[in-house]
């Protein structure tokens, strides 16, 4: 196989699982929730946009809008069915991850139920054409998956950093209590995390839908690769992330090359183990300023 | 009394006026005294809700042989005791009576023996059925019971345990296959598999925090289902491997081979809650209840060497789930890829969650709910897995502690409301409340603090303009009955704190102080105002001991 094939590969699965990695990251340092639901929001926004297309309309942009807006509620029922009821009792943490994973068997079991358990598949949302850069072909849904997803952490980013409720969430980050007594909502700021995040987890459940399948189990995959990558950037960190995606990407693409793809998994946790051995918060993550909770 | 009746123009006169009585005054306006027993029939009135009060008996008290009450059974050859039996003697009868503080050996020995005999009970219809789930359920048991020594002993969040079971009865159905092992082997390599896995895992647990470690294990996990998933010679084309050796011998006939395969986990089962027993309930185990997150840095500067102690039960534990699995592959004469799937570890915490993590029994329970719910209804459909979901999180939104800790959950709720009706019910210096006085040892306080209670709402009634002017131009002699009965109530009060005057000079001034009521100990000054007569100051303490009675 052709590295730079490969490689251009890498960059694409990274981009959507790097979304992924963003939404848990956030979601842990402000909310101090570890959201394993989001391989539950992942299928419910595939078959959100999956619905939409069959029910409504084709046009990719609303396809695409009615899986992030799916997206958006999956992370609210989330919300309201985890963070609000629990946020506040004893041993939050376990028991929100506990509730996450409740969320997730419930949720997948529920589609499966409703949809099946034959996978679906969305239409093309980027048409059909294609880039030469130099000798290597890139296909219209790879530059989309790519622009798309750095638009989507882009916007994130820049409504985070310039908005109201983007300090609110940011002051979260920084210090939960102290944010409680100047005044921000703990449930209020809830709800927008959740919401972002739970778009942020649609649209990557609708670009990956162009490459892969929806189905009610499809969330798994890009949910442990998503943690992987979280971990590696250190929790709570989106340019961690993204420095953790790029590098779990090219590690995937190295070892598919030279070694052979069922090795993939195998070095990439070596790596991962290897990294938090010795910066135990991950590459970014800061060693004293991690969230106690 | 009415403001009408204390207005009214009553005059008391002195009675030893007519002897021409030194000091008191000779007349005082002031106020018709009420009767004393109106306070008595208002307060003996039924007009609050009754409390039930007291404590529940929780405990069966045993009557005991009255010659050796502090004789009991012993482990022989140890000194430990089977049951926790706590030796007393009846307050009223005086009897040697005896009183079993922890029931849970009866409880465990009730269901085990329970476990053990129910095949006798299963229904011909659903013989099979029932054997094969209660096969299901020891193994399973004996995973969450070793899981939940690593998650709740240990805490080490740990979600790799299935990786563990699943690497292990992969490995051994290899080798029975390939290399015709008999299955006898197969705990013992699963055992050295699992010791070995465990060093491998149990490596960044001392560096990560418990989140970042349970994250890494998840996807530990999932390298392990692709490895074996994707690997030919772990059948990756038939999904799983199958054939290898078992204990269940095809010559037995059906009946027996499924009464083996239902006892094997049996078995299996015990001897996990003899390791759970062993080191949850022994030296290990008391060290880490001495170091629970969060408190690590107390026990360390105890002495403590609580990281020893987290890897060594990672490792027995491990070394246990290993075992398990070459017992897996030796009950199912090999094992599947379904080990490795996200939904088995879900499965897994699902029950564990269930019955509350760190409790053997709670893994048990929990284990039974989710295998009944998943292998016996099984014409159910789909909606099984979604009701364990919902009584997943259901235990985890509404359950501190799983289903086990709902009593002490629901003591110390009860205990916050209680003390809330208290506090909603409380007057300052009032009575005893009724949860109180169960307490308190010594009832004629409680009917002192009642009779004072009483008597100082009685006498608030009598503090008036006319009582305090009547003071204040006498304070020594006769008074009228509404001053005198104040008077005699001070006079009565308990040294500690009982006010006095102080006399700077031969003629004065004089200074408020109180009494220490201890031996030795300085009587305090109350105020700085001195009074320039011994009146002033007299009627100065009135005062004071007026207003406090007033604030009570």
């Amino acid at each position: 196989m052709d590295i730079s094939f490969i490689l251009v590969n890498a960059v694409v699965v990274a981009c959507i699982y790097g979304l992924v990695a963003v939404a848990i990251s956030i979601t842990w340092s402000s909310l101090g929730l570890i959201n394993l639901g989001y391989g539950f929001v992942f299928s419910f926004a595939g078959f959100g946009a999956y619905l939409f297309d069959r029910m409504v309309s084709d046009s990719p942009i609303l396809v695409a809008s009615a899986g992030i807006l799916t997206g958006a509620v999956g992370g609210l029922i989330i919300c309201l069915l985890v963070f609000i009821p629990l946020h506040d009792k004893p041993n939050f943490t376990t028991r929100g991850m506990i509730a996450t994973l409740a969320i997730s068997l419930i949720g997948s079991q529920a589609l499966l139920m409703h949809f099946g358990p034959r996978p679906k598949n969305l239409p093309e949302l980027f048409g059909y054409w294609q880039v030469k850069l130099g000798d290597v072909v890139v296909t219209s849904d790879k530059i989309g998956v790519v622009v798309c997803s750095i638009v989507m952490l882009a916007v994130v980013v820049f409504w985070m950093r310039g908005s109201r409720r983007g300090l609110e969430i940011r002051a979260m980050m920084m210090n939960p209590h102290a944010a409680s007594i100047v005044g921000i909502g703990v449930r209020s700021t809830g709800f927008y995390v959740m919401a972002m995040t739970g778009a942020m987890a649609g649209l990557a459940a609708v670009l990956l839908s162009q490459t892969y399948y929806i189905g009610p189990f499809s969330g798994i995959t890009p949910l442990i690769k998503g943690v992987s990558i979280a971990l590696l950037g250190g929790l709570g960190s989106v340019q961690g992330a993204v420095i953790a995606a790029v590098i779990l990407g090219f590690t995937e693409a190295l070892t598919s090359r030279f070694l052979g793809g069922q090795y993939v998994l195998m070095t990439q946790f070596l790596l991962i183990i290897t990294i938090l051995i010795i910066r135990p918060r991950g590459i970014s993550g800061l060693l004293d300023k991690a969230r106690e909770q | 009394m009415s403001e009408d009746e204390r207005k009214s123009d009553y005059t008391w006169r002195n009675p030893l006026a007519a002897w021409d009585a030194k000091g008191g005054n000779h007349e005082a306006p002031s106020i018709r005294v009420p009767d004393p027993r109106s306070i008595w029939d208002e307060n003996q009135a039924y007009k609050v809700p009754l409390y039930k009060v007291g404590r529940l008996k929780h405990f069966h008290i045993w009557s005991a042989h009255g010659d050796r009450p502090w004789n009991r059974m012993r482990w022989w050859p140890t000194r430990r005791y089977p049951l926790h039996i706590k030796g007393l003697y009846n307050r009223k009868t005086l009897k040697a009576e005896k009183k079993i503080l922890d029931r849970r050996p009866i409880y465990w020995a009730i269901c085990l023996i329970f476990l053990a005999i129910a095949p006798l009970f299963f229904p011909d219809s659903m013989r099979n059925t029932l054997l094969t789930a209660g096969a299901t359920f020891g193994i399973f048991a004996a995973i969450n019971v070793c899981w939940t020594l690593i998650l709740g002993t240990a805490s080490i969040f740990s979600l790799a345990s299935y990786a563990v079971v699943g690497s292990a009865a992969f490995i051994t159905s290899y080798l029975s296959i390939n290399y015709g092992l008999p299955w006898f082997y197969l705990p013992g390599i699963g055992l050295a598999l699992g010791f070995i896995m465990g060093g491998v895992i149990a490596a960044p647990a001392l560096r990560l925090d418990g989140f970042y470690y349970a994250l890494l294990t998840l996807g530990l996990n999932e390298l392990c289902r692709v490895f074996f998933t994707t690997s030919k010679a772990f059948g990756s084309a038939s999904g799983g491997l199958y054939g290898g050796s078992t204990y269940i011998s095809d010559s037995w006939s059906p009946e027996v081979q499924s009464l083996a395969a239902y006892y094997g986990p049996y078995l299996l089962l015990l001897a996990s809650l003899l390791l759970f027993r062993f080191i949850a309930g022994k030296r290990l185990g008391r060290i880490l209840r001495m170091a629970p997150e969060k408190r690590e840095a107390f026990a360390e500067a105890c002495g403590v060497d609580y990281k020893r102690a987290r890897v060594t039960i990672f490792l027995v534990s491990s070394g246990a789930l290993g075992f398990i699995g070459g017992f897996y592959a030796a009950h199912y004469s090999g094992v599947g890829f379904s080990i490795f799937t996200f939904d088995t570890v879900l499965l897994g915490l699902a029950m564990l969650a269930i019955g509350g993590i760190g409790r053997a029994e709670g893994a048990v329970l929990g284990t039974l709910v989710v295998v009944a719910l998943d292998q016996v209804l099984i014409e159910w459909g789909p909606i099984r897995h979604f009701m364990i979901g919902a009584i997943m999180l259901f235990a985890v939104l509404f359950l501190n502690q799983g289903f086990f800790g709902i009593k002490k959950q629901f003591n110390a709720w009860r205990d916050k409301k209680r003390g809330e009706w208290r506090s909603s019910r409380s007057e300052k210096g009032g009575e005893a409340l009724p949860e109180e006085a169960t307490e308190i040892e010594d009832k004629d306080a409680i009917y002192h603090r009642r009779f004072d209670k009483m008597q100082r709402d009685y006498l608030k009634r009598l503090v008036c303009p006319e009582v305090i002017e009547e003071h204040r131009r006498k304070p020594l002699g006769q008074h009228s009955e509404a001053l005198e009965r104040l008077l005699l109530y001070f006079r009565r009060a308990p040294m500690d704190d009982k006010y006095a005057l102080h006399r700077a000079g031969p003629d004065g001034p004089y200074k408020i102080i109180a009494f220490a009521g201890a031996r030795g100990v300085a009587p305090r000054v109350v105020e700085d105002r001195e009074y320039e007569t011994v009146e002033e100051a007299y009627h100065g303490v009135f005062m004071r001991r007026v207003h406090d009675l007033l604030e009570s």
